[in-house]
């Protein structure tokens, strides 16, 4: 990722998103979970070898999260104000009340209404749209370089979520920030994000500018997901989906992941395991057998069949 | 379109295996129990205090009650005749044991069950209707909940006379709000949940709703704390025993035993002690049979739901 | 929070209303009176009643509730039956006593119980998790009756270390505290190891953790104030149990206490005494109750500002 861009990590619920996530800021649960391998740079280090107090120091500094329920991921028996205090306190050695004034600044940066009065609220006195500011506010506070916001709006109404949206992007541009969002909704990565990387089964399949994968997704599972996302300006009789289930990963398919489900896997497909390839101008793709993406033919001939 | 090749008929092969292994609830319960040495080994010991209790009178080889002057104070495993002593007044006292663990099981269980059943049913209909029946049974069992065992039960001897009757009663009185409150509190998150509205839907009557969606969900609970309840009885009615409230000489209850033993410990201590460790040991039983259906219990209820 | 206040409070009224009519009512219900266990059996049947009829108690028993209750509030709290002493200074020497006593075991029990339970729950399965737990498990399991009675031959009779019975050195409360705090200590240890791990699963350990602040402030301040809550409900409870338990721990101590007196009236029939003090009894267990609701109510901030 650069500095200031945004990317979307997209894929169905459970495909491992989360934990890529949070692998970043080595805080996957150990157990069940643990990194076995691999590297994770962040500014040129590696994340893996850094150890667990530096890690700490970088946690709400220089990396920042946010998670999709805001309800239960703040602690109920404090009150916002403490809790942003608190993250300013455990990184910068500063004064409580020059903590507090940093907190009643930021709040109101994230346009929360009467932010002095709120300092005061306790997490379940505010509504959901304004808990999940508070979370972005906690996450901002310290200026992190990178903001992992994971599914930030799923549990938010529409309304809400274009406001949060607009959010993010606004404190994107003042600050530089670079925003690694995880979400389901397409529509969303369409907003705001300026790449995209989907993921199936625990794996990168493809990755790309944004324009790009909307206009010309090779992978056909990147395909059937924009073909199964209804819109308004088609006539349909049947919705869209893509056959089968996600593969269970005490038994994954011995090559390419993605070929019990693919109607275009060809005996390579079951043989040899698809790399991460770059193609071209930044398009990166898993696959043996790439598509050319017809969004319009293959509904009405999917209609048909049906 | 798409190629069958033998890696892909291999896989289909070993993902369908997989899948025909599905543990069934009663692997699971096994499978947890074994696991669980200690809840196994609890249980088997409730189990086995519960048949020696039920069989007590045909194990005694002497009666309970009866005094021999002649033989006081035997020690234990020096002759068949007295396997466990005698205690100060020549009674024998593997009979008087057996008797208590009678004693002690057969209130224990016996009002345990009772109490059980009063306080589910109440609970389920407090839960369910809700309104002012849900209103009346919540105030009572609001009023009687935090009550010490003990104390209802000595104010009740005060009123009718120490005896057993009066820790029954006390049990009976006080209990019954503990099982109430647990299953009151499931049912009213249960009836929210879709199942209930969908039974309601296809025209199901209340109480079959109850009976056939409730009340498997909610009994697991009620056998938990039903164990540990069984186990709080016991002590209550060993505890009151001892400082004479409860069962009256020439009773042999295990609390009455060992009060009478309690003024030997220097020499002739297995009067005290065997029915000491016995008490303990029943009631460790079952508080680890409770521990153990607890472990088998949650999980499955967690699944099922 | 008013309402919730007002709530548990006109509940605490009717059960010491309750229980005060049910107290007074059942004692008269069984047969014999003061009259037969306290006077000489030859006593003649004349004599008899006029005595019976100088202690009231040939009143109809309603009238006798009305005029105790009225005496009660004029504060003579009457005399025992038996002995004679004034109930008011019974009052002071025993009830002094068992206030010692009870909160002793109270202190103690607390004192042992959450630095074990936070400690167990924090190292989950390591051996002094195991500890802790087997020996909770063997402390719900002995009957305090017998735990005394193996105490009292270890520590005085095989190591003269402590004395068996009496009152009031401290010496003198050493062993009976311990024995009346054994089954709660146990209980509460649980209860709070229970509450600790519940709490350490919750969605906003994780958010803490991804603010970089050190584990023993997300456990120390965070997770502890959590799972404190639902304790505190607990200790109303266990001051209850404590009450009851008292009754027998006092009887083998042979500790001048109100439990003691409980017992005793009620063996001899001392109506005035067996009475109050099993009103006070209920009183008091009825009170903590309500102190542990309030206290709930004040700790969980979800009902404090409702």
């Amino acid at each position: 990722m650069r500095e200031g861009e945004t990317v979307a990590l997209v894929g169905e619920s459970g495909c491992g998103k989360t934990m890529t996530a949070l692998s970043i800021l080595k805080l996957v649960p150990d157990p069940p979970a643990k990194i076995t391998g691999g590297e994770i740079l962040l500014a040129g280090r590696d994340v893996l070898r850094i150890d667990e107090r530096e890690m700490r120091s970088l946690r709400g500094d220089r990396v920042a999260m946010v998670f999709q329920e805001p309800l239960t991921s703040l602690d109920p028996v404090f009150t916002v104000g403490d809790q942003l205090v608190e993250v300013v306190l455990a990184h910068r050695g500063t004064s409580e009340v020059e903590a507090r004034a940093l907190a009643l600044e930021v709040l109101n940066e994230v346009q929360m209404p009467s932010a002095e009065r709120r300092l005061k609220a306790y997490p379940h006195e505010l509504s959901c749209g304004l808990r999940q500011r508070v979370m972005i506010a906690m996450a901002l506070i310290l200026d992190p370089m990178l903001l992992i916001a994971d599914e930030p709006t799923t549990a938010l109404d529409v309304t809400i979520q274009a406001q949060i949206l607009d959010l993010i992007r606004v404190e994107q541009e003042r600050r530089k920030l670079a925003v690694l969002l995880i979400t389901h909704n397409l529509a969303v990565v369409r907003q705001i994000a300026e790449r995209v990387a989907v993921m199936y089964a625990g794996e990168i399949v493809e990755a790309a500018p944004t324009d790009e994968i909307f206009e010309n997704p090779r992978h056909p599972y990147t395909q059937g997901l924009l073909r199964s996302t209804p819109t308004l300006d088609e006539q349909r009789e049947y919705l869209v989906d893509i056959p089968g289930r996600v593969p269970d990963l005490r038994l994954p398919p011995p090559a390419c992941l993605f070929a019990p489900r693919c109607s275009f896997a060809l005996a390579r497909c079951w043989q040899q395991q698809p790399q991460l390839a770059d193609d071209s101008a930044g398009h990166l793709l898993r696959c043996w057998n790439p598509q050319q993406f017809a969004a319009i033919e293959r509904t009405e001939a999917y209609d048909a069949e049906r | 379109m798409s190629a069958y090749p033998e890696e892909r008929v291999a896989w289909e092969q070993q993902v369908e295996r997989l899948r025909q292994e599905r543990p069934t609830p009663l692997r699971d319960a096994w499978y947890l129990l074994s696991r669980n040495k200690l809840a196994l080994v609890g249980s088997l010991l409730a189990l086995f205090f519960a048949l020696v209790g039920l069989f007590a009178p045909m194990l005694e080889p002497h009666s309970p009650a009866r005094q021999d002057l002649f033989n006081t104070f035997e020690r234990p495993f020096h002759s068949w005749h007295h396997v466990l002593g005698t205690d100060q007044l020549g009674r024998d006292v593997f009979s008087r044991l057996l008797e208590g663990i009678r004693i002690s099981m057969g209130v224990g269980l016996l009002t345990t069950l009772a109490v059980l059943v009063v306080g589910t049913v109440a609970g389920m209909v407090a839960g369910y209707y809700r309104g002012w029946i849900d209103t009346v049974i919540n105030g009572f069992v609001e009023m009687v909940w935090g009550f010490p065992l003990i104390l209802v039960a000595v104010i009740i001897a005060g009123a009718i006379g120490p005896g057993l009757t009066a820790v029954i009663a006390a049990v009976a009185f006080i209990n019954w709000a503990g099982f109430a409150r647990i299953v009151r509190g499931e049912v009213l998150a249960l009836r929210e949940k879709e199942f209930v509205a969908g039974a309601r839907a296809l025209g199901k009557g209340d109480v079959e709703i109850m009976v056939k969606h409730l009340l498997p969900n909610v009994i697991g609970s009620a056998l938990v704390m039903g164990s540990y309840y069984v186990a709080v009885a016991i002590i209550v009615e060993a505890g009151l025993s001892f400082i004479g409230l409860g069962a009256q000489p020439p009773t042999a209850s295990l609390g009455q035993m060992v009060a009478d033993g309690r003024n030997y410990l220097q020499l002739d201590h297995w009067i005290a002690t065997v029915p000491g460790i016995t008490i303990v040991l029943v009631v460790l039983s079952l508080n680890l049979l409770g521990d153990g259906l607890r472990d088998v219990l949650d999980p499955r209820l967690k699944r099922e739901r | 929070m008013i309402a919730y206040f007002a709530r548990r409070s006109a509940y605490m009224a009717l059960i010491l209303i309750l229980s005060s009519i049910a107290i007074f009512y059942s004692l008269r219900f069984a047969p014999g009176d003061p009259t037969g266990t306290s006077l000489n059996p030859l006593t003649i049947a004349s004599v008899r009643q006029h005595i019976r009829h100088e202690l009231g108690l040939d009143r109809p028993v309603y009238r006798q509730y009305f005029d105790y209750v009225g005496n009660v509030f004029q504060g003579d709290l009457g005399h025992s039956l038996v002995t004679g002493a004034s109930i008011g200074e019974l009052l002071k020497t025993h009830g002094k006593n068992s206030l010692i006593l009870g909160f002793t075991a109270l202190a103690l029990s607390y004192l042992i119980a959450v630095p074990l339970g936070v400690l167990a729950a924090v190292k989950r399965n390591s051996w002094l998790d195991q500890l802790s737990m087997g020996g909770a498990v063997l402390g719900m399991g002995i009957p305090n009756f017998w735990l005394a009675l193996l105490l009292v031959w270890l520590f005085s009779l095989q190591l003269g270390w402590l004395p068996s019975a009496g009152c009031c050195s401290v010496s003198q409360l050493i062993l009976p505290a311990v024995v009346l705090a054994a089954e709660g200590t146990a209980v509460t240890m649980r209860m709070v190891r229970a509450s600790m791990l519940e709490q350490l699963n919750q969605e906003f350990v994780r958010t803490l953790r991804a603010k970089g602040l050190p584990e023993w402030q997300i456990v120390g301040r965070h997770v502890l104030r959590n799972a404190l809550i639902p304790v505190i409900s607990l200790t109303g409870l266990r001051l209850g149990w404590i009450v009851g338990y008292t009754l027998i721990v006092e009887t083998i101590f042979q500790r001048p206490g109100v439990g003691f007196l409980r017992v005793d009236s009620v063996l001899r029939r001392d109506y005035p005494v067996a009475q109050f003090f099993a009103l006070l009894l209920v009183f008091f267990v009825v009170s903590a109750n309500w102190l542990a609701e309030i206290g709930y109510g004040l700790a969980n901030p979800r009902i404090r500002r409702a």
